[in-house]
C-alpha cells in the first residue's frame, strides 16, 4: 500500500465574518511522510485540515491528493475522495451513545450500500475487520461497550479505528493529543506512527507540543497567522527557533 | 499543564456599611410582612376548621382502608342453547360442560312466538330463571320458575321483541350459598382506568407525531440561518410557549364543551398541552446536538441520510424516547384528574362515588389511582434508564 501525495497551491480561506485564517499557503506532502503542524491556537490548523477533505470549503487556492483536484469534485467524487481520506479530532467525535464497534464500522459508511444503514447492517467481513482494528489498538475487548464508557486515551484509539476502517491513503489528524495527558498522548502517537511505516499511509498531523513535533514527524511546518513560518525538518527546529516563530511568551506555554 | 498556573491572590470581599444595611432589612421585614398579613386573610386560613370539621372527613379516611373490592353474589347453575330468528341456523351453546342441559322447541321462531323451554340435569327444588341473551351481550330475564325433585323444569316464554338472529336462551338456577367475586365498583374502576392509561397513551401519541415534526421547525441551531426560518423559529416558539403555559384541566373543561364529556376531551386536552411540553423538549435536545460526531461521519465519505442515521439519530432518539415515556408518565397522572372536569377515565368516576357519598367505592378509585401511578413512575424510569 501506497499512501497519498498531497500538493497544496496558494490556499486562502476567509470566514463568512472576515476571518482571515488561512491566507496563500503552499507546501507538498510526499507519499509516506508524517508532516507535522505546528501553530500557536488560532493559527489556522483546523482549518487548513479541515480544507484538505473540504468540510470547510476553501475561498480560493487549489488542493491536489495524488494529482486529483479536490477543490474542483463534484460531491459524488467528493464522497469517494473523502473516504480514502481517515480523520482523527482532537475532541475525539465519537458517537457517544452508540457502541464502540458502531463507531468503528461508520468509518465504512462510504463504501456500503446505503439501504445498509436503516438497519445498522454490516456483514461479517466488516464486522471482523472492525475487531481486528481495535486489536490493532489495543482494545480489542471494549467493542461492545458504549463509546462513552472508555477513556480519553481509548477514545482517540477508537477514533484510530474508524480512520482504519475507511482503508486510508492519508490520515488527518488535528490536534489528536490536545486533550490527552503525556502518557497517554506518547501511546496514541504511536499507534499512528505505526500506521505510517508499517502501512506507509500519509500522515499530516497537527500538534501543540514542540517535543512531540520532534518525536514523531519526518518534516514540520509552522502556521503563524495563517501563513506559513517554517517548513523544514523536525530535528531544524528548537525552542531557540521557536521562540524567534513565536515570540517569547509563546514558548511557556506551548512545549511541554 | 503550563508550568506557570498561578494561584490568585484571594482578594476580601466588600463589607457594606452596617446601618445601611439594617434599614434595608428592617424595609424588607415590613414588606414581606404586609404580604403575609395580607395573604393570610385572602385565603382565610382557619387552621382551627381543620380539627372542629374532622368528622366530615372521617368516613373518607375510615373507609379508605377498605376499599369496596369484593362482594358475595349467589350462586349460580348456568346453562343455554342457540335459538335461530327468522329462519337463521341457532348458534352453538356458550356455557358448555355445565351438569345442566336446555332444550327448546322450536329451535328457530320470530318475535313474538311462543317456545317452550325444558331443562334436566339441575340442582332440584331451586329457583331457575329463564333469560334471553341476545347477539350484543343484553340480557332479558322472560320467566321466573324453579325446578322439581330430579331437578327438571318446563317453561313456555314468548320470543321478545329482539333484533339480529343468532340469539340464546339460558338457564340460571339458584344454588344454595354465595360465591366471592370482584365487586362492581372494583370492576368499574379497571375499566375506567385502563380506559385512562389509554386515554394518556392516545393524547401522547397525537403529541408526538405534531411535536417532533414542530420541534424542527422550533431548534434554533437549524432555523435561524435565515431571516424566515427565524421567523418561524419565533413564531413556533410562541406557540409552544402559549399553549404549554395553558393548565390540562382548563383545556379539558373547553373540549368537554366542544366535543361532550367523555375520554376524547381528555384526549385533546392531553394531547395539545404534551404537544407544546413535548415539543419545546425535543427542540432543546436538537439545539444541543454535538456537531463534532456530523463531521466525523461526514469525513469518512458517508452520504446526507447515513450522516443523519448514525450521527444525529443516536443524538436525539433516545432523549425523545425518554422524554415521551416520562410525559405519559405525566399524563397518566394528569388523565385521573381530567376526568374531574369532564376528561372521562377514573377521574370521572372518582367524582361520582364523591358526589353520592359512596366512601368505599371512592376509596377502591383512590387505590387504583394509587397504584397506576406508582407503578408508571417506576416503569418510566426504568425504559428511561435504559435507553439513555
Ligand atoms: N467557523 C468559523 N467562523 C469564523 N471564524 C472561524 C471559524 N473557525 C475558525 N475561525 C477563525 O479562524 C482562525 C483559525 O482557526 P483554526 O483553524 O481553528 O485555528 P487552530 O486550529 O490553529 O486553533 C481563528 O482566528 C478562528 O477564530
Ligand atoms: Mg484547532
Amino acid at each position: 500500500m501506497r499512501g497519498a501525495a498531497v500538493r497544496i497551491e496558494n490556499l486562502t480561506k476567509i470566514y463568512p465574518d472576515g476571518t482571515r485564517a488561512l491566507n496563500g499557503v503552499s507546501f507538498s506532502v510526499t507519499p509516506g511522510e508524517f508532516l507535522i503542524i505546528i501553530g500557536l491556537s488560532g493559527s489556522g490548523k483546523s482549518t487548513l485540515m479541515r480544507c484538505i477533505n473540504r468540510l470547510v470549503e476553501p475561498t480560493s487556492g487549489k488542493i491536489f491528493v495524488d494529482d486529483v483536484e479536490v477543490t474542483a469534485l463534484a460531491p459524488d467524487e467528493l464522497r469517494r475522495m473523502r473516504r480514502q481520506i481517515g480523520m482523527i479530532f482532537q475532541q475525539f467525535n465519537l458517537v457517544k451513545r452508540s457502541p464502540v464497534i458502531t463507531n468503528v464500522l461508520s468509518g465504512r459508511l462510504g463504501y456500503v450500500p446505503p439501504a445498509w444503514s436503516l438497519y445498522n447492517y454490516f456483514p461479517r467481513d466488516l464486522r471482523e475487520q472492525a475487531v481486528a482494528h481495535l486489536t490493532t489498538v489495543g482494545i480489542p475487548e471494549k467493542a461492545h461497550t458504549r463509546a462513552d464508557q472508555l477513556s480519553g486515551g481509548q477514545q482517540q484509539r477508537v477514533g484510530i479505528a474508524r480512520a482504519l476502517m475507511q482503508d486510508p491513503k492519508l490520515i488527518l489528524a488535528d490536534e489528536p493529543v490536545a486533550s490527552l495527558d503525556p502518557a497517554t498522548s506518547h501511546s496514541v502517537l504511536r499507534y499512528v506512527e505505526e500506521l505510517n511505516r508499517r502501512d506507509g499511509i500519509t500522515v499530516m498531523c497537527s500538534l501543540h507540543f514542540l517535543s512531540l513535533a520532534r518525536r514523531y514527524g519526518t518534516r514540520l511546518i509552522a502556521l503563524k497567522a495563517g501563513e506559513i513560518a517554517f517548513e523544514g525538518l523536525p530535528s531544524e527546529i528548537d525552542e531557540q527557533r521557536f521562540k524567534e516563530i513565536f515570540g517569547e511568551e509563546a514558548v511557556e506555554v506551548e512545549i511541554a | 499543564m503550563g508550568p506557570n498556573t498561578e494561584t490568585p491572590v484571594p482578594r476580601a470581599p466588600e463589607v457594606p456599611r452596617p446601618g445601611a444595611g439594617a434599614l434595608r432589612v428592617i424595609l424588607w421585614l415590613i414588606f414581606l410582612g404586609v404580604i403575609y398579613v395580607y395573604g393570610w386573610q385572602v385565603t382565610q386560613i382557619n387552621l382551627g376548621e381543620l380539627g372542629r370539621k374532622a368528622y366530615l372527613i372521617r368516613p373518607l379516611l375510615r373507609d379508605l382502608i377498605r376499599p369496596d373490592l369484593v362482594e358475595r353474589r349467589p350462586r349460580l347453575q348456568v346453562a343455554d342453547t342457540g335459538i335461530g330468528l327468522d329462519g337463521a341456523t341457532p348458534p352453538a351453546p356458550l356455557q358448555t360442560g355445565g351438569s345442566g342441559r336446555v332444550t327448546i322447541n322450536p329451535v328457530t321462531a320470530k318475535v313474538g312466538d311462543p317456545v317452550s323451554v325444558a331443562g334436566e340435569g339441575f340442582a332440584p327444588s331451586r329457583p331457575a330463571e329463564v333469560i334471553w341473551f341476545d347477539q350484543s351481550g343484553v340480557k332479558v330475564h322472560l320467566s321466573k320458575t324453579s325446578t322439581d325433585v330430579s331437578g327438571r323444569f318446563q317453561a313456555t316464554v314468548t320470543v321478545p321483541n329482539v333484533i339480529g338472529t343468532e340469539h340464546h336462551v339460558m338457564v340460571e338456577v339458584g344454588l344454595e350459598g354465595t360465591t366471592l367475586g370482584p365487586s362492581n365498583a372494583l370492576r368499574l374502576t379497571l375499566f375506567r382506568m385502563v380506559e385512562t392509561v389509554f386515554l394518556a397513551l392516545m393524547g401522547t401519541t397525537m403529541a408526538v407525531f405534531l411535536a417532533v415534526p414542530l420541534s424542527f421547525l422550533g431548534a434554533k441551531n437549524l432555523m435561524a440561518r435565515n431571516p424566515l426560518g427565524a421567523l418561524i423559529y419565533y413564531a413556533v416558539r410562541t406557540v409552544f410557549n402559549i399553549a404549554r403555559s395553558i393548565e390540562p384541566l382548563i383545556l379539558a373543561t373547553v373540549f368537554a364543551v366542544w366535543v361532550g364529556i367523555g375520554p376524547f376531551a381528555g384526549v385533546m386536552a392531553l394531547g395539545i398541552h404534551s404537544i407544546a411540553s413535548l415539543g419545546k423538549l425535543y427542540s432543546e435536545q436538537i439545539e444541543s446536538i454535538d456537531p463534532g460526531p456530523i463531521e466525523a461521519i461526514t469525513a469518512t465519505g458517508a452520504s446526507m441520510l447515513q450522516v443523519v442515521r448514525y450521527a444525529v439519530v443516536p443524538q436525539i432518539v433516545p432523549p425523545f424516547i425518554a422524554f415521551t415515556i416520562y410525559r405519559w408518565d405525566i399524563n397518566v397522572r394528569m388523565s385521573t384528574v381530567i376526568g374531574f372536569v369532564g376528561g372521562g377515565g377514573i377521574g370521572f368516576l372518582l367524582m361520582q362515588y364523591i358526589n353520592l357519598l359512596q366512601w368505599k367505592q371512592a376509596a377502591t378509585a383512590v387505590w387504583a389511582i394509587t397504584l397506576v401511578v406508582a407503578a408508571m413512575d417506576y416503569f418510566s424510569a426504568v425504559v428511561r434508564e435504559k435507553v439513555v
